[in-house]
């Protein structure tokens, strides 16, 4: 059967066929696959050549930190940074719960 | 609606309590293709096909979605868009005369901001980003970099405390910095919220410290502050709006944009970007080092923790800071960090959902070795987040010849018709 005979829907599924194990591997590689990527290379090289670049590169010899905390904070983790800077987390499963019980097909 | 940076996005500026409910992106179903790339970036499965076969997709509900906007951001037909923008807010505060609005740039914004000026990527635009701030008529320019050093600072004593068992809380230490993972332990796995540093994001700290802190010093009425979270990242938007996120006394950021939403605001202002003089941030809270601002790269927040870790534990002078068996760009590694009168720190650094579940299981297993884990969704970190400029060739228009043919045999595959 030439290809110029093909009914539609037996072209699809030869197309789906021959590009089925291309679909699926790029779906498993894509991330993997994103930091090869030219512009990202680019990218994170410009991090790195900056923090080499600075004339502090560690935290804690920060200036306008030490006088954060000497002024203000007190220390890490004081009564007050736990205040102002930490934090706590919800419970959020509910939302996907009812999803899932819709019949919602979710990756996690 | 209006066309940002490649990305269409609706004027929608939510209230805190309606964050939850709100789609951060959201498929327009008239213009996808069906060729399913979205699904390839999705952490969570949570863009999907509207008809459950292979029809146009969708995002099925907000509760599913972490906001990290890597979908819109590999789209090749730009079918998805921003569901939030306050730029038509932030132009009001910068319109207002009693309104002190400051800008609080995030690290990965001056490896980003550059490309829509059609600088190459990677183009280092520090000083030209403090410049155009003030051009743009921001009163302070404060920099997210100093909080990340903060950061270090809270999470390192708080990870130590963990370690030394001074506080009831499980190890591996998860960090928190980036708010799509964080919402994924929080829907996903609840009984790990414990593993997570307590620590808010540099951009959780900077928030309230400039209405506190950085008000005393400036001689400002915190109640006249304007903070503005600029961000490359999408779900940062939802963070800002998270109502525990008013410690200040005020709702400590007041809106949160892109850099995408940045470059656009600079183009509509008129500024001549490229002939920006170099300048700095503002006192008080504007220093930096190298340790904050590698926090943008995959691996940079857990380096800039050992750097901080070594010295505070051994009491000894890191001399070469460049540890680079944490550095990489493989989507999961673990390394063992000996401390001289200290343990060996087993670390591990992950990006992208799907990894973050196989470490999640292991640590709800009780099976994991590490004592601290960096987890980042995007893939190699901030620098690639949802809110940068596009990666160039992301639209079919800018494809090589080969990439067109790669994506018209997807597009027949994944839009093929169900029996």
């Amino acid at each position: 059967m030439s290809i110029t005979r093909l009914t539609r829907r037996q072209f699809l599924k030869a197309a789906g066929a021959t590009t089925a194990f291309a679909a699926t591997g790029l779906s498993f590689a894509r991330s993997a696959y994103a930091a090869a990527s030219d512009y990202l290379q680019k990218r994170i090289a410009a991090i790195y050549k900056q923090d080499a670049a600075m004339p502090l590169r560690k935290s804690q010899d920060n200036p306008m930190v030490k006088a954060l905390y000497k002024e203000f904070l007190e220390r890490p983790n004081s009564h007050f940074a736990h205040h102002l800077l930490h934090t706590h987390y919800e419970d959020r499963s509910d939302g996907v719960k009812k999803l899932k019980a819709k019949g919602v097909k979710l990756k996690v | 609606m209006r066309e940002i940076e490649q990305v269409w996005t609706l004027s929608n500026a939510p209230e805190p309590a309606d964050a939850a409910r709100t789609y951060f992106v959201q498929v327009d179903q008239s213009k996808c293709e069906s060729c399913g790339e979205c699904e390839n970036w999705c952490g969570t499965g949570a863009i999907q096909p509207a008809d459950g076969k292979n029809g146009p997709r969708t995002v099925v509900d907000p509760a599913a979605c972490l906001n990290c906007g890597q979908c819109l951001y590999h789209c090749p037909f730009g079918a998805i868009y921003e569901g939030v923008s306050f730029v038509d807010q932030i132009e009001a505060a910068l319109a207002d005369p009693d309104t002190v609005v400051v800008a609080m740039p995030a690290p990965a914004i001056r490896y980003g901001l550059g490309e829509p000026f059609g600088l190459e990527p990677g183009a280092y635009v520090g000083g030209k980003m403090f410049a155009t701030l003030r051009k743009l008529g921001f009163n302070y320019v404060w920099d997210n970099e100093m909080t990340a050093d903060v950061t270090i600072l809270e999470e390192g004593a708080e990870l130590v405390k963990r370690i030394k068992k001074e506080i009831d809380k499980p190890l591996p230490q998860f960090t928190s910095c980036c708010p799509a993972w964080i919402k994924f332990v929080e829907t996903f796995y609840p009984d790990l919220r414990d593993n997570l540093s307590t620590c808010k994001s540099p951009i959780g700290m900077l928030g309230p410290l400039a209405k506190t802190y950085g008000a005393e010093k400036t001689h400002v009425e915190p109640a006249k502050i304007f903070t503005v979270s600029i961000m490359p990242c999408v779900a940062k938007k939802f963070e800002g709006l998270r109502p525990e996120l008013s410690d200040s006394g005020f709702r400590d950021i007041d809106a949160t944009i892109t850099t995408r939403d940045l470059a656009y605001m600079i183009k509509k202002a008129g500024i001549d970007f490229n002939s920006l003089p170099d300048e700095k941030a503002d006192p008080v809270l504007g220093d930096s080092t190298g340790a904050a601002t590698i926090f943008c790269a995959t691996g940079g927040v857990m380096e800039a923790a050992l750097r901080f870790a070594y010295e505070t534990v051994s009491g000894k002078t890191l001399k070469d800071v460049n540890l680079t068996a944490v550095r990489g760009d493989k989507n999961i590694r673990a390394a063992d960090v000996p401390i001289p009168g200290g343990p060996t720190v087993k670390v591990a650094i992950v990006y992208g959902m799907d990894q973050a579940k196989v470490v999640c299981d292991e640590v709800r297993a009780g099976k994991s070795p590490y004592h601290f884990i960096e987890v980042m969704n995007c893939p190699s970190g901030c620098v690639n987040g949802g809110g940068q400029p596009l990666p160039p060739g992301t639209r079919m228009a800018d494809k090589s010849p080969l990439e067109k043919l790669r994506f018209a045999l997807r597009r027949a595959f994944n839009s093929r018709a169900t029996v």
